[in-house]
């Protein structure tokens, strides 16, 4: 089913790829321009689309449960992190970060902290400090 | 002759202090990422590849660094597959087979041994096998036009469904994928915004490094919550080596699996994984006389380490000497060096000599540096074995952070990163391979201009493209490997109806 679904996802996103691209016309006559290249590619996107929905491949195991539960997390987790990286600067938002996904992973809550505390600190040493190569200060270090 | 002095050159500049120390921090760092189950060549050096932006590596160091990364994870990887039984990354899977029985038996100092050397032996002879054949073939293709470049290209992307392993149409769709989505972004010949939707974050394309490391890395990250391990592994004490080192030498073995090895890494699409298949099968195949193959079997331990690491040397011929890669790790290497503005392919070789054969040269040095770290040092890898995971993958996930983050300094990439990592793992899931991704976007640009310029200078006409008596064997190529991937596909229906009627 998984990979019927897919085959038509694949088969409608290569119509709108091609409608797409023949939009992208320019005035002075140039008949190889913009939307040649994807208007060459959308054809066989569709149609290996449509081969994967009439012939699909047996179900995939999807996961469920807790481990379903804690892949959402995490991927919540990260978008938080790419939201905070900034206004809470590095090394705040990168324990809370790692401490999270460690606690998740089956640590305990003081090792998790211990573990965040260590990976923010040793990769802010290691690449602001040593390697030169700037990151968010944010709050730790008053912006 | 030529060659010879051209290579002594490159080898003052491999010797140039900088470009050693890159060379030794790559060896160590590449070990550490093969030996890590985890982290696989592919997403350690896309990893990388921000920070040697950074760090404003010249174009020579950068590919050092990355190369012996590339070499230093084909060695890494049988660490964990000869203690824990678990492969550090995909070409280290069959040395498990005799690596871990011949550790049960106390002998985990002497296969461990045995690889480091057959690695070394299989690494120098892509390596000579590369300074040999690279020149040639960039000779040869000085002359290619747009229309043999985009039937490379092409072939490029096609030719993986042929050899890969599943489902052809889904490894033939990954690599279409990976063009469209490296479409997105302002054409460069008409300043036409494509597939933008008005967001001018995208109006740059997408960059490839990005996509990479969301790809591999954070989808890696969502895979290993879902296979958490209950509890920690056994590991096999390394203990001492019983044999006198000249002894653990298999110069047989590492030969024949080395040349296979190399043969199979030119080729295009196949990469290190079949190569250390193909090897182990061949060495089975003439050695196993006893059946002793899968018991602990040095010669298993040798072969399939010595293929891996000729594979990684053969498949930089195709990335340096025609600008075309045939795996993601070079895919990736290659889409570096464009970003760096050095554009490989024949014209390297006669323009920026000193990249080419610093990056030879530099090989060379890597192969030995790696042969000194990993016979005295392998207790200091296998020690890092013990670090329990989860406080090791979001280490690796805040490297990946930390690197998109220095490319543009802003969250919309890192929400990207997550987004294509969430993407990667339903491919994953679906048994859509990841590497056509990524070798579609690196190769979708070039080969839009190829194309573009091949119909420009015959006035549109499509029959152009086959007009070239070499572009029309490349196709024919090409079409060889589709029809291949559409009887392979019947095959495996056939199988699997047969499989389900027999269940």
């Amino acid at each position: 089913m998984s990979d019927r679904i897919v085959g038509v996802l694949l088969a409608l996103f290569a119509g709108w790829y091609g409608w797409e691209a023949g939009s992208y016309s320019v005035g002075f006559g140039d008949p190889m321009g913009p939307a040649l290249f994807p208007e060459a590619l959308a054809p066989p996107i569709g149609l290996l689309g449509l081969y994967l929905a009439l012939r699909p491949d047996p179900e995939p195991e999807w996961s469920s449960g807790r481990y379903l539960l804690a892949q959402l997390a995490t991927v919540a987790a990260l978008v938080a992190y790419a939201l905070l990286l900034q206004p809470l600067g590095f090394i705040l938002a990168t324990l809370l970060l790692v401490a999270c996904l460690t606690a998740m992973l089956g640590a305990r809550l003081p090792q998790a902290l211990m573990g965040g505390a260590a990976t923010s600190l040793g990769f802010f040493a290691l690449f602001d400090w040593f390697l030169g190569i700037p990151l968010p200060p944010g709050l730790a270090f008053g912006g | 002759m030529d060659t010879l002095f051209s290579l002594a050159h490159g080898f003052t500049v491999a010797t140039q202090p900088v470009n050693l120390l890159v060379a030794f921090i790559g060896c160590f760092v590449g070990t550490v990422i093969g030996a890590l189950p985890g982290i696989g060549p592919v997403n350690g050096i896309a990893i990388l590849i921000p920070l040697a932006f950074s760090l404003d590596l010249s174009p020579v160091s950068a590919l050092i660094l990355l190369t012996s990364v590339y070499y230093g994870s084909m060695f890494g990887g049988r660490i964990a597959s000869i203690l824990l039984n678990i492969p550090g990354d995909s070409s280290a899977v069959v040395t498990c087979i005799d690596g871990f029985p011949m550790a049960k038996k106390g002998l985990a100092a002497d296969a461990l041994a045995i690889s480091a050397i057959s690695s070394f032996a299989g690494g120098t002879l892509a390596t000579i096998g590369l300074t040999v054949l690279a020149p040639t073939l960039a000779m040869a293709a000085i002359h290619f036009g747009p229309r043999e470049y985009f039937a490379l290209y092409v072939m490029a992307i096609v030719i993986v469904g042929g050899i890969a392993t599943g489902n052809p149409a889904k490894t033939l769709v990954a690599g279409l994928l990976g063009l469209a989505i490296g479409t997105v972004g302002i054409d460069p010949a008409t300043g036409i915004p494509r597939f933008t939707f008005g967001a001018y974050e995208l109006y740059e394309g997408i960059d490839f490094v990005i996509v990479a490391i969301g790809l591999f890395a954070i989808s890696e990250f969502l895979v290993y919550i879902e296979q958490r391990r209950s509890g920690p592994v056994e590991q096999v004490p390394v203990g001492r080596r019983s044999t006198a080192l000249r002894r653990l030498t298999y110069p047989a073995t590492s030969l024949r699996a080395g040349l296979l090895g190399f043969v199979i890494g030119v080729l295009p699409g196949a990469g290190a994984t079949l190569a250390s298949f193909m090897g182990y099968a061949l060495e089975k195949r003439v050695s196993d006389k006893d059946g002793t193959f899968g018991k602990g079997d040095p010669r298993g331990v040798a072969a399939p380490e010595a293929a891996d690491n000729a594979a990684a040397g053969g498949s930089l011929v195709p990335m340096l000497t025609l600008g075309v890669p045939g795996s993601g790790t070079t895919a990736i290497m290659l889409g570096m060096l464009v970003t760096l503005n050095v554009q490989p392919g024949p014209l390297l070789f006669q323009q920026q000599p000193e990249i080419v054969w610093g990056l030879v040269a530099a090989l060379y040095v890597s192969n030995v540096i790696l042969l000194v770290l990993n016979i005295p040092l392998v207790g200091l890898f296998a020690k890092l074995l013990t670090v329990p995971p989860h406080y090791l993958m979001p280490g690796v996930v805040t490297v990946s952070f930390l690197g998109v983050y220095s490319v543009n300094q802003n969250s919309f990439d890192l929400l990207m990163m997550v987004g294509f990592g969430v993407f990667g793992y339903l491919l994953r899931k679906l048994g859509i391979p990841l590497v056509p991704v990524v070798l579609g976007i690196i190769l979708g640009t070039p080969m839009e201009q190829s194309l573009r310029r091949a119909m420009a200078a015959s006035g549109g006409d499509v029959w152009t493209l086959l007009e070239s008596p070499l572009a029309l064997a490349l196709h024919a190529v090409t079409a060889c490997m589709i029809l291949v991937a559409i009887v392979r596909e019947a095959r495996r229906r056939h199988g699997e109806a047969a499989a389900a009627r027999g269940a």
